[in-house]
């Protein structure tokens, strides 16, 4: 069953257009992750969502219904905020209850969701604390109880992490995956951190300038990014984009890479379905994993190593191809010193190719 | 080096303690004339702590002293002062804080457009509307009352008081209401249970400030009341304007201090509520 669908949503604030036809649909108990660059709508998608803004023109489905004329506290939903928004004046346990009060829930039930809840969380020793007594993952998590006590059918989270510091980052994101494993609600979730994107999401919508660059499963946005922006903006380093021609050699199709003081052509599977392109000019994209040092007596281009840097299980090394600088992935024991020379050869199977001019992937 | 810094330091604290003692003065002068017998004043420097100290001119100024042909001291108009200023100032700062949250939080097509021209109030002279508001109040009956006072004052207020709540108020994030609203509670829920609440420095702040504008007004008091309406301020012009044979320092002065007692008392006690509003900027979460 459709949990949510978004259907061809524009958002414009007078003559700026922030959100430029965004269509979205998930299913039920799935984890969608929007990730993008600050300031490029994901937010505004959220507050559409959520029903606190209302769209330009489109359509928001939750469930069976169209909300769009469904009051905010009617949508079934509930909201994690970037800044917490954790009423101030309020204890802990007021804070939960809140929404539960105005909905009229009963005073016994109230307090049975806030144990439930607060024990989940482990802030049933913060309850009678204000938010201004806590830490930020304190706060972090009164924010996901205040949700929790909800028990929507939606869940949306506004950059939840984004306040916290490096390492509670990563502990919240662990806890936040366990969460959706046990509740196995459906979520939506903002973030601008591609790390959280890939780690988190079962659906991954791409978005820049107000539209969706790619949607897919975290796998497919890696592997066969549909674009320049999104291949360079998931994935961490970077993919290298190196610019070459296409060429046929010998009855196979490939590239000619040039490295300081090497070159050879590399040929690519599948290459004849380039065919048309013989000579043009194409980028080759290449993750720093894809890039691995060639045994003895396999062809490798003889790469000089500018720069190094050990991160402890793997090895950056900085070097130049195609008169670009290109990060290769090694093994610690496998790399270099800076001035030496390796020999690196590409995982071709796994590369991509995009157009210069369109900047989509070819194959 | 360290010398020289000595010798800033006394300079500074110098003309600090100058500072103060050139606005203490005054005080000073008036609170030990007021408690002096005439003979004492008549004989005795103006600078000098009082020999013998009655409370006889504090009785007089609050209880006999005439004001024009009356003599009935200011208790009277310290009256009227106390039923002008209390609905006054509640009422102003009410509709300010309502204003201003709706300025801030619940903006509509129009509203800033709406905030600069309340704001424009705040710059307009009291002069330039005396007679079209005396026009008014006698549309309204409420001319020549107390109740005239106070729609007068809180019209004026109004304009300072959205000022500083809306402004206090944008300092609140808006994810906050964002918050309440998804928890489904609408406007006067969140008002009360999650604006309000947090708005203790700036009430503090537009009530101080309200009550020493509207109870030191003198020129809305002296236009648009008479006869037993009038407030403090107009009491203790005409008391000080009443001839009598010999000058009474002792009565002026404890009557100019009972006028002014009631704004320093709320100050004193309020004070650091007003710092401490001024100074708060966004509220923190
Ligand atoms: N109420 C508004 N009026 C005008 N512009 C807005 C408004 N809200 C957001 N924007 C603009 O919309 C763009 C997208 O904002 P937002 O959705 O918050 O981005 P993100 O969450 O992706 O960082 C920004 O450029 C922002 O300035
Ligand atoms: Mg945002």
């Amino acid at each position: 069953m459709g949990a949510l669908a978004i259907k061809n949503v524009t958002k414009s604030f007078g003559d700026t257009h922030i959100l430029k036809g965004i269509d979205i649909h998930i299913e039920a108990g799935e984890f969608l992750i929007l990730v993008g660059p600050s300031g490029c709508g994901k937010s505004t998608l959220m507050n559409i969502i959520a029903g606190l803004e209302a769209p330009t023109t489109g359509e928001v489905h939750i469930g069976e219904r169209i909300v769009n004329n469904v009051a905010p506290k009617d949508r079934d939903i509930a909201m994690v905020f970037q800044s917490y928004a954790l009423y101030p004046t309020m204890n802990v346990r007021k804070n939960i209850a809140f929404g539960m009060e105005t909905r009229g829930v009963p005073k016994k039930e109230q307090d049975e969701i806030i144990a439930r809840v607060s024990k989940m969380l482990q802030i049933d020793h913060l309850l009678d604390r204000k938010p201004g007594q806590l830490s930020g993952g304190q706060r972090q998590r009164v924010a996901m109880g205040r949700a929790l006590a909800r028990d929507p059918k939606l869940f949306l989270f506004d950059e939840p992490l984004s306040n916290l510091d490096a390492k509670l980052r990563v502990e919240m994101r662990t806890e936040i995956k366990q969460l959706h494993h046990r509740l196995k609600t459906t979520i939506v979730y903002v973030t601008h951190d591609q790390i959280e994107a890939m780690t988190l999401g079962d659906k991954i919508a791409v978005m820049k300038d107000g539209i969706i660059q790619q949607f897919g499963s975290p796998e497919e946005i890696y592997e066969r990014p549909s674009n320049l922006f999104v291949a360079g903006f998931i994935g961490s380093p970077s993919m290298n984009f190196v610019e070459c021609h296409l060429a046929e050699q010998g009855g196979e199709y490939g590239v000619s890479l040039q490295s300081e003081g090497d070159a050879r052509f590399v040929a690519l599977p599948n290459g004849a379905r380039l065919a048309d392109r013989i000579g043009q000019k194409v980028i080759l994209g290449v993750r720093p994993e894809q890039i691995e040092v060639a045994e003895e007596g396999e062809p490798g281009l003889a790469c000089k190593v500018h720069l190094t840097e050990p991160t402890g299980p793997d090895t950056m090394i900085f070097t130049q191809v195609n008169g670009k600088e290109v990060v290769a992935r090694v093994h610690p024991r496998a790399a270099r010193h800076p001035g030496e020379t390796m020999r690196l050869k590409l995982d071709m199977g796994k590369v991509v190719l995009f157009d210069p001019q369109t900047e989509l992937r070819l194959v | 080096m360290d010398n020289q810094n000595k010798l800033w330091r006394v300079a500074l604290y110098a003309v600090l303690v100058y500072a103060a003692v050139y606005y203490l003065l005054p005080l000073y002068i008036m609170a030990t004339t007021s408690v002096k017998s005439m003979d004492e004043i008549r004989a005795g420097n103006l600078i000098a702590l009082p020999m013998s100290i009655t409370f006889d001119a504090w009785g007089k100024a609050w209880a006999t002293a005439c004001t024009g042909v009356e003599c009935g001291g200011l208790s009277r108009y310290f009256w009227n002062s106390v039923q002008m200023v209390i609905p006054a100032v509640l009422i102003s700062t009410t509709l300010g804080a309502i204003n201003g949250y709706v300025l801030s939080k619940w903006r509509f097509r129009g509203s800033e457009l709406t905030f600069a021209l309340i704001l424009f109030g705040v710059f307009i002279p009291f002069q330039v509307v005396l007679l079209p508001m005396a026009q008014t109040l006698g549309w309204f009956g409420m001319a020549r009352s107390v109740a005239g006072l106070v729609f007068v004052h809180v019209v004026f207020g109004i304009a300072s008081t959205t000022l500083f709540f809306r402004n206090y108020y944008v300092g609140i994030p808006d994810e906050l209401i964002k918050a309440a609203r998804l928890d489904g509670a609408g406007f006067w829920r969140i008002f009360f249970k999650v604006v309000l609440p947090m708005s203790t420095p700036i009430v503090m702040v537009v009530l101080i400030w309200q009550f020493t504008q509207i109870w030191n007004d003198f020129l809305f008091g002296v236009v648009f009341s008479s006869g037993d309406s009038q407030p403090i301020t107009v009491g203790l012009n005409n008391l000080a304007n009443t001839s009598t044979s010999v000058k009474e320092y002792n009565v002026d002065m404890a009557a100019a201090i009972i006028a002014a007692l009631p704004t320093i008392i709320v100050y004193v006690l309020a004070g650091k509520y007003f710092v401490r509003g001024l100074t708060a900027g966004a509220v923190k979460g």
